[in-house]
């Protein structure tokens, strides 16, 4: 759907405003403001770019339609990259997987985020506590797959009181510092946790 | 996910351990799971990049490695169906 905002004949800043209100109200919709002078052309047009939005601007009978969009390939790869996100969380409380031999505990959780990067959806959130906290921070073989799911959109967590207690918290890489209120709620919204 | 990439695969853990930490110390090269496409191995690959494979293959032919040991794939996710062929490397 499109939205027609008239400003013939408006002086400024009116055309402005009026475009304003009509994107904060459009939602998905489009938009197609008409004015009847350069300037306030001018002045709508720096304001959809300011807004990130797309302009076409055409001439006709002396007006000037100004066409406001979302580009939609953007629109379309913001959607893209929820709709690969899940509704779990993953909670990390060591820097290896399992026990037994640490050298094949090293070996298995950096396989383990490595494979995290190849699979989706990716979980929503990793929270990382204890020891953890040594996957995220300055020296971790893991950082480069942890980083990538980061900018894949999954929101990683360090316990602050973790990195506080072994004092890396300025070593920290990826992600944010998080508090134990923030990690309970993220446990709590998630489907389900898997415990690492 | 990486479109093109060369997988070292595996016989055995302990190889593949101490293979990394050998090839590491010259080259960018990461542990990974091994890639669905390769069905032999224990289970771990070295990742190589494309740009490395050639640097990678020069030293591995100088040293002396157990060629019985692993072997090395080159993973093409170009297409729709994504494969692993089996690269002849030695001389």
């Amino acid at each position: 759907m499109t939205i027609k905002v008239d400003a013939r004949g408006m002086g400024c800043p009116k055309p402005v405003i009026m475009t304003k209100n009509a994107i904060e109200a459009a939602g998905k919709d489009s938009i197609i403001t008409i004015v009847d002078n350069e300037v306030a052309m001018e002045n709508v047009k720096k304001l959809a770019a300011k807004l990130n939005f797309n302009v076409e601007i055409e001439k006709k009978d002396g007006d000037f339609y100004l066409s406001i969009f979302k580009d939609g390939s953007c629109a379309e790869a913001v959607e893209e990259a929820t709709n690969d996100i899940g509704d779990w969380a993953i909670l990390v409380c060591d820097d290896k997987l399992g026990a037994g031999a640490e050298a094949l505990g090293n070996i298995l959780i950096k396989g383990y985020f490595y494979a995290l990067t190849e699979s989706k959806p990716y979980p929503k959130a990793i929270l990382f506590m204890n020891c953890g906290i040594n996957l995220t921070v300055e020296g971790s073989e893991s950082l480069e797959h942890i980083k990538t799911l980061e900018d894949k959109g999954v929101e990683i967590l360090s316990c602050g009181t973790c990195l506080d207690f072994y004092d890396l918290k300025s070593k920290l890489m990826v992600g944010n510092v998080s508090n134990m209120y923030t990690m309970v709620e993220k446990m709590n919204e998630a489907t389900k946790v898997v415990r690492i | 996910m990486e479109k093109e990439f060369y997988a070292m695969s595996f016989e055995s853990t302990h190889y593949a351990i101490m293979m990394e930490k050998k090839l590491k110390e010259k080259h960018e090269t990461i542990m990974i799971p091994t890639p669905r496409e390769i069905t032999a191995s224990c289970g771990l690959s070295l990742k190589i990049p494309v740009n490395l494979i050639d640097n990678v293959l020069n030293d591995l032919r100088t040293w002396d490695v157990d060629t019985n040991m692993f072997g090395i794939y080159k993973i093409d996710r170009t297409k729709e169906e994504s494969y692993a062929e089996k690269i002849i490397w030695q001389e």
